[in-house]
C-alpha cells in the first residue's frame, strides 16, 4: 500500500497550492442542462434508441404511443456492422433509453461513447445462453499474443425464447422509465410474447421430428436458431447477391461430403445463377431472413411467420 | 490635542518613506493570521463541498486519502486500480449507478479523466463550445484547460508517456479535442475529459491496426495457419484514431479486467446507501467504499489542528515584531531627542509632546489595521478566485 504523504498537503493547504484545487464555485445541484443529456423530452415521451430492428419493433409494439422509437440505421445497411457517423452518436447520446442487442452485436457501441445509465443489455439475463464461435480469426503481433476480433454469436433474437426475454426486459425498463404506464406495458408486452411463443412452438414441434438435420447457413448468424430448434448448421460466408468465386464453391463441395445437407438458408433470395447451381448440387434454397433490418414488407412479425412457415415447409418434406 | 495630531500627521507625512514601511510591517504582521484563517476556512469549505457532492467511492483497498484525492479532484499519485468488474458490481447491486473513473495519464501536465459521459450529468458540466465525446480518441476540455493551453474544438493533443524512459511503452495517443466545458469552478476546469476506453488505448489496453485478414498487410503477415495469423512487429499500428480507422480498434482480454482508479456510486436513497455501503464491508473484500465527506472530514480535521500551530506560530511572529517596533519608535525618539530638545526651548510642553508622539504611534496603528482590514475582506471576498490564482 502505498503511503500517502500529508506533509505537501498541510504546505499545499498552507500556501494554497492544494486546497484551491478543491473549488467548486457554483451550485453543484444546479439542475440545468448537462453536457451530456439534452432534448431527450422533444417531443414530451421518452425517446428510445435501438441497435436493431427486433428491439425498436419489440420497443414499439410494448411502447406504443407512449414512446418514440427510433432506429436510424440505414436501410440498406446490416445493423451488426453500421459505422454512425458523429452526428448519430450524438443522437443516441440524447436518448432516455437506449436498447442493446448484447452478445457483442453492433460493435460500434465499444468504439463510441454512450451514457452507461441509459443502456439496457436485452440479452444480460439470457447471457448463460450466448453462443461463441468458433471459426474467428485469431491473430499475433507484437508481444501481446494471440487474440481474437469476434468470439460471440450474435443473432440472439431469432432464438425466439431468447426474444421473449430481450421484450421482457424492455418491458421492465419502459416500466421503471414511466411507472405509471406499467400496467399498459405488461399488458402489450403479453400479446407480444404470445406471438413469439407461437413461432417457438412451431419450430420447436417440426425440430422435434428433424432432430439433428443437416443445414448449412449461407451466413453464419443462425447460430441461436440452430441452437434453439436443434438444427445441424454449418456455415458459409456468402452473400446472396454476390455470386461465390470457384474456391468458394469447391468449399461447399468439400463441405457438403462431410456434411450431407439438403436445405441452405438465406438472409435474402440469392442470385438465379446462385440458386439454379445449388439446386444442381441438391440443395434446396430457403430464404430465413433475420430482420437484422427492417424488412422490405411487413414486420418483424409477420417476416418471422413467413421464415417459420418455409423453413417448417422444407423440413417437413419428406 | 488637535494641534498635536495636526504635528503628528505633518511628521510622518514628512517621513514618508519611514511612515510606509512602518505602516507595510503592522499591516503585514495583522493581515497575516486573519488572511490565513479566511483562505483556509474557504478551501476546507470548498473541498468539503466538492466531497459532499459526491455520495460513495468504490475503489480498491489502500490509501482512502489517495483514492479521494484523486477521484475527486485529481490530485494525488494514482491510488491502486481496481477493475471494471468494481463497476458491474455497483451497477449490478441496483443500489446505485456507477460512474467508472481511470485517472492515471497526463497530457501536457493536465490530468486526463477516463469516465463516461453520465460524469457529465453528474457534475452538471455544460459545454460551452463544441460537443461531448462520441468516438474513441476524442476529448472534451475544461474550461481552465482550454484556456491554459489556447486549444478549442478542432485541435489535437498528446497525451505523455508516465515514465520517458519507457522506449518500449505504449505509443502517446493523439486526442481530438470536440467540446470544451463552461467554467464550474472545480477540478473539472483544470481536467481533459475523455472515455474511459480511450484512456484504455492510452494504457495500451487497445489498439487499432492493419487488418491482418486483408491483401495489404501480406508484407507484415510470418505465418497464416487456418484462422490462426501471426504478424511481424512492422504491422502499422495507429497512434491517432479517425473516422477511417476507428473500426480496427480492439481490445484485448477480459472487459471485466480492465483497469480503473475508482467508481462513484451514487444510491438511490438513504437505505440504498447503507445496503450497498454492507455489500463492501467483508474485511477479505479487496474492495472499499467510501463516503468522499468523511475522507474529507477526517484529513480537514489533521490540517485545521495544523492551522492551529501555523496561527500560534503568526502570534509570535507579530508578539517579536510588536517588540521591533517598540525598539524602532524607542530608537526613533533617540534620534529625534534634538528636535524635541528644540521643541521644549521654544515653549512645548512636556504633556504636548507625549500626545505628538503618541499620535504618531497611534496613526500609524490605526493606518495599518485598517488596511489590514480591509486585505481580510477582500480576501475573503475572492477567496475562490484566490484559491484557482495560487493553484492553476
Amino acid at each position: 500500500m502505498r503511503q500517502f504523504h500529508l506533509a505537501p498537503v498541510v504546505l499545499g493547504l498552507t500556501f494554497l497550492t492544494v486546497c484551491g484545487s478543491g473549488g467548486c464555485a457554483k451550485d453543484e445541484s444546479n439542475g440545468s442542462r448537462s453536457a451530456a443529456n439534452g432534448n431527450a423530452l422533444i417531443s414530451g415521451r421518452p425517446q428510445v434508441y435501438a441497435v436493431n430492428y427486433p428491439l425498436a419493433f419489440f420497443a414499439e409494439q410494448i411502447g406504443g404511443e407512449y414512446i418514440d422509437v427510433h432506429f436510424p440505421v440505414p436501410d440498406d445497411l446490416d445493423p451488426a456492422f453500421w459505422n454512425p457517423n458523429v452526428a448519430s452518436v450524438t443522437a443516441f447520446q440524447q436518448a432516455d433509453l437506449i436498447l442493446l442487442n448484447g452478445a457483442s452485436y453492433a460493435k460500434w457501441i465499444r468504439r463510441n461513447s454512450l451514457p452507461d445509465s441509459k443502456l439496457l443489455n436485452t440479452s444480460a439475463e439470457a447471457r448463460q445462453q450466448y453462443i461463441y464461435v468458433d471459426d474467428a480469426v485469431t491473430h499475433q503481433h507484437g508481444p501481446d499474443g494471440e487474440h481474437s476480433h469476434g468470439e460471440l454469436a450474435s443473432t440472439t433474437w431469432l432464438d425466439f425464447q431468447l426474444a421473449g426475454m430481450q421484450a421482457e426486459s424492455i418491458c421492465n425498463a419502459l416500466a421503471e422509465l414511466m411507472p405509471d404506464h406499467a400496467t399498459a406495458f405488461e399488458s402489450q408486452f403479453v400479446s407480444l410474447k404470445t406471438e413469439l411463443e407461437k413461432l417457438d412452438q412451431a419450430l420447436l414441434s417440426v425440430a422435434e421430428d428433424q432432430r439433428a438435420l443437416p443445414v448449412i447457413g449461407s451466413h453464419p448468424v443462425y447460430q441461436y436458431l440452430a441452437s434453439r430448434y436443434a438444427l445441424n448448421l454449418k456455415s458459409v460466408h456468402w452473400e446472396p447477391d454476390q455470386m461465390p468465386d470457384e474456391a468458394e464453391w469447391s468449399k461447399l463441395g468439400d463441405m457438403l461430403e462431410r456434411h450431407p445437407a439438403k436445405t441452405m438458408l438465406w438472409e435474402a433470395e440469392p442470385l438465379p445463377g446462385i440458386r439454379s447451381k445449388l439446386d444442381g448440387m441438391g440443395l434446396q434454397s430457403i430464404v430465413f431472413n433475420p430482420t437484422g433490418n427492417v424488412p422490405r414488407q411487413g414486420d418483424f412479425l409477420k417476416a418471422m411467420q413467413q421464415n417459420v412457415a418455409r423453413l417448417t415447409e422444407i423440413l417437413e418434406s419428406p | 490635542m488637535f494641534d498635536s495630531l495636526y504635528i503628528a500627521w505633518r511628521h510622518l507625512c514628512f517621513h514618508k518613506v519611514k511612515t510606509g514601511i512602518l505602516a507595510s510591517v503592522i499591516t503585514l504582521t495583522l493581515f497575516l493570521p486573519a488572511g490565513v484563517d479566511a483562505l483556509v476556512d474557504e478551501s476546507a469549505e470548498q473541498l468539503q463541498r466538492r466531497a459532499q457532492a459526491t455520495p460513495l467511492l468504490v475503489g480498491a483497498k489502500g490509501s482512502e486519502t489517495e483514492l479521494v484525492l484523486n477521484s475527486l479532484y485529481f490530485e494525488s499519485n494514482p491510488p491502486v486500480e481496481s477493475n471494471m468488474a468494481a463497476f458491474e458490481r455497483v451497477r449490478s447491486s441496483k443500489y446505485a449507478e456507477a460512474i467508472p473513473l481511470y485517472i492515471r495519464f497526463r497530457a501536457r501536465e493536465k490530468p486526463v479523466v477516463g469516465t463516461t459521459l453520465d460524469y457529465f450529468a453528474f457534475r452538471h458540466l455544460q459545454m460551452a463550445s463544441g460537443r461531448p465525446f462520441a468516438m474513441l480518441g476524442e476529448c472534451v476540455l475544461g474550461a481552465d484547460v482550454a484556456k491554459a493551453l489556447e486549444l478549442s474544438p478542432g485541435n489535437s493533443l498528446l497525451s505523455q508517456s508516465e515514465n520517458i524512459f519507457e522506449l518500449a511503452g505504449v505509443y502517446p495517443l493523439k486526442m481530438n479535442v470536440v467540446g470544451v466545458l463552461q467554467a464550474s469552478g472545480s477540478p473539472d476546469d483544470s481536467a481533459i475529459f475523455v472515455d474511459v476506453k480511450t484512456a484504455w488505448i492510452i494504457a495500451g489496453l487497445g489498439h487499432g491496426h492493419q487488418d491482418l485478414a486483408n491483401e495489404e498487410a501480406a508484407d507484415e503477415l510470418l505465418e497464416k495457419d487456418g484462422n490462426r495469423l501471426t504478424a511481424n512487429a512492422s504491422v502499422l499500428t495507429y497512434t491517432e484514431i479517425t473516422p477511417e480507422n476507428a473500426a480496427s480498434f480492439h481490445f484485448h482480454g477480459n472487459a471485466d479486467s480492465f483497469p480503473l482508479t475508482g467508481v462513484i456510486a451514487m444510491p438511490q436513497d438513504q437505505r440504498s446507501k447503507t445496503l450497498l455501503m454492507g455489500q463492501f464491508q467483508s474485511a477479505k473484500d479487496d474492495l472499499q467504499i467510501l463516503q468522499p465527506s468523511s475522507v474529507m472530514g477526517e484529513l480537514l480535521a489533521v490540517i485545521l489542528r495544523v492551522r492551529t500551530f501555523i496561527l500560534a506560530g503568526t502570534i509570535l511572529l507579530g508578539v517579536a515584531t510588536t517588540l521591533s517596533l517598540i525598539l524602532v519608535f524607542a530608537l526613533s525618539l533617540r534620534i529625534r531627542r534634538q528636535e524635541l530638545a528644540t521643541m521644549r526651548k521654544i515653549g512645548v510642553a512636556r504633556l504636548r509632546l507625549f500626545w505628538v508622539v503618541a499620535w504618531e504611534i497611534v496613526l500609524v496603528i490605526l493606518f495599518s489595521g485598517g488596511v489590514a482590514t480591509a486585505l481580510t475582506i477582500v480576501a475573503r471576498q475572492f477567496s475562490n478566485q484566490a484559491i484557482e490564482w495560487f493553484l492553476l
